[in-house]
């Protein structure tokens, strides 16, 4: 919680850089801010081509295009959070060896961004599942702690990322390669529903595992969380948190001299 | 007035490597973290930025860095930013700091000169109502009010300086770094800067000035430190 109180103090150039990102993005394109929209559509397309035409395998009870659509936002926001932010530091090597701000402003400020996309597509979802008519259960009040867990678990990995990043610029090298495998070992395209148990368990190491699979659980089937399950996985992100922001904080009065 | 000094350097030493950083193997970089040597021994490829520097400024105070290149001027610039810390002994900096970047890194070249002002100021320090209410100001003083809302990649350099330096002269910190800031200025805009750097001062700013131009220094600066190779040496040499 420390990191609200570093923060505090600096919330302005954070609003700044965020708005910044936003600004910068979408300068001489045409598309704008749909883009948002037209990314994971254009994935779900894909994935609807695939299962119908070329694998033709049924995924889920309820519409594929909805089993889709859940997986590929929550993993485009994790995916967009590590592309922004772990080259951020590095980018940005004339402030950091220039002016003091806590660092962690740089990669949350591309998280932020990400989430900001993460939102506007999910409000155009919202308002599909509405027309199509989804019966929504209470259950689906799930979904915001499942999103805090999503949200705190890309921070922490992505602080992680970026600040190995400085010293080391493999980091930046192996993560589109990371994102990629961690795709796969993620249940954006597939249900993990109907696998054995010790490939499940296998599974669900991947915190995403976990946060993707409830939230279509909450939202299209209107099943509630296993209690137990989302503490012990909230513990676990939330010691991960710890660990890598406590890492950040401690690398980060030498990024000047090393970066 | 306290005389209780804004910025005090005892005993600072500061040691660099000449070579790239980690470029051993991760066994290394590992075991060096574990080894937390602050000795003042140095390692192979190692060299003293900054050796045994005491040096101090009080509040309404410009002090001058002068020396050749690699002296240590922008080392302690940055330790005054605590952007860097020393090897050895200790520092205090009383107050906000506000470092006049260099040449326009602080801006963003697809945004216009009016959006830069926003994000350069916060950068600095500066609360963005603080910015909204300056806006005005800054702008007049920078003298770009007919381009303020071109990006600022196509600025030239001497409009970059105008706009930061106008920025930085309006920000709030009671500490302002300036390292070798006027190199691009014409002489119409250098002097209002100087005009400008002596009010602050008398305002009750402490300024650290960095510069190779003895005359501007002698201009603004009210006691000049000379650097040589990370010491300071006496008046003169």
């Amino acid at each position: 919680m420390n990191i609200f109180k570093r923060l505090y103090r600096y919330k302005d150039l954070l609003l700044v850089f965020v708005w910044r990102e936003f600004a910068v993005r979408y300068r001489q394109s045409v598309l704008g801010v749909l883009w948002t929209v037209v990314q994971p559509l254009s994935m779900m397309a894909l994935f609807l081509f695939i299962f119908s035409f070329v694998m033709r395998q049924k995924v889920s009870d309820y519409p594929a295009w909805q089993f889709f659509f859940g997986g590929i936002l929550p993993w485009q926001f994790f995916s967009a959070s590590l592309n922004y932010s772990v080259p951020t530091l590095e980018g940005n090597y004339q402030l950091i060896t220039k002016i003091y701000f806590p660092r962690e402003i740089l990669p949350l400020s591309g998280i932020l961004v990400a989430f900001l996309d993460y939102l506007v597509a999910s409000a155009f979802f919202a308002v599909l599942l509405l027309f199509f008519g989804v019966r929504l259960t209470w259950n689906v009040l799930w979904f915001l702690p499942l999103l805090v867990l999503l949200f705190v678990f890309t921070v922490s990995i992505s602080l992680l990322l970026s600040g190995l990043n400085v010293y080391y610029r493999d980091v930046r090298l192996a993560t589109g390669f990371i994102i990629q495998l961690w795709f796969f070992a993620s249940p954006v395209m597939y249900s993990i529903d109907s696998l054995d148990i010790k490939i499940k368990v296998f599974l669900f190491i991947n915190p995403l595992t976990f946060i993707i699979e409830n939230m279509r659980r909450c939202v299209f089937e209107g099943r509630g969380v296993v209690p137990w399950q989302f503490a012990l996985v909230s513990l676990i992100i939330i010691l991960f948190y710890s660990v890598s922001y406590r890492t950040f904080t401690k690398i980060e009065r030498a990024f000047a001299d090393v970066i | 007035m306290s005389s209780e000094p804004v910025i005090e350097f005892k005993n600072v030493w500061k040691k660099y490597r000449v070579r790239e950083i980690f470029h051993g193997s991760i066994r290394d970089d590992i075991a060096r973290i574990f080894k937390r040597r602050k000795s003042r021994e140095l390692d192979m490829g190692e060299f003293w930025a900054l050796n045994d520097v005491c040096l101090s400024a009080a509040r309404g105070e410009c002090v001058g860095l002068f020396g050749p290149n690699g002296s240590g001027k922008t080392t302690i610039l940055k330790i005054i930013a605590s952007v860097t810390y020393p090897t050895l002994g200790t520092v205090s900096v009383r107050g906000n700091v506000a470092p006049l970047i260099a040449l326009g890194s602080g801006f963003h070249p697809d945004l216009t000169g009016m959006e830069n002002i926003y994000v350069n100021g916060t950068i600095l320090g500066m609360t963005l109502r603080e910015v909204k209410r300056k806006i005005g100001d800054i702008v007049e003083f920078s003298e770009l009010a007919d381009f303020i809302d071109m990006p600022v990649k196509k600025y030239s350099s001497g409009m970059h300086l105008k706009l930061g330096f106008a920025i930085a002269y309006h920000s709030s910190a009671g500490i302002l770094l300036m390292d070798e800031i006027l190199a691009v200025a014409d002489a119409a805009f250098t002097a209002k800067c100087m005009d400008g750097i002596r009010r602050l001062r008398d305002a009750g700013r402490t300024i650290i000035f960095v510069t190779h131009n003895r005359a501007l220094m002698d201009g603004v600066a009210d006691r000049v430190v000379y650097l040589k190779k990370g010491e300071i040496s006496p008046a003169g040499l």
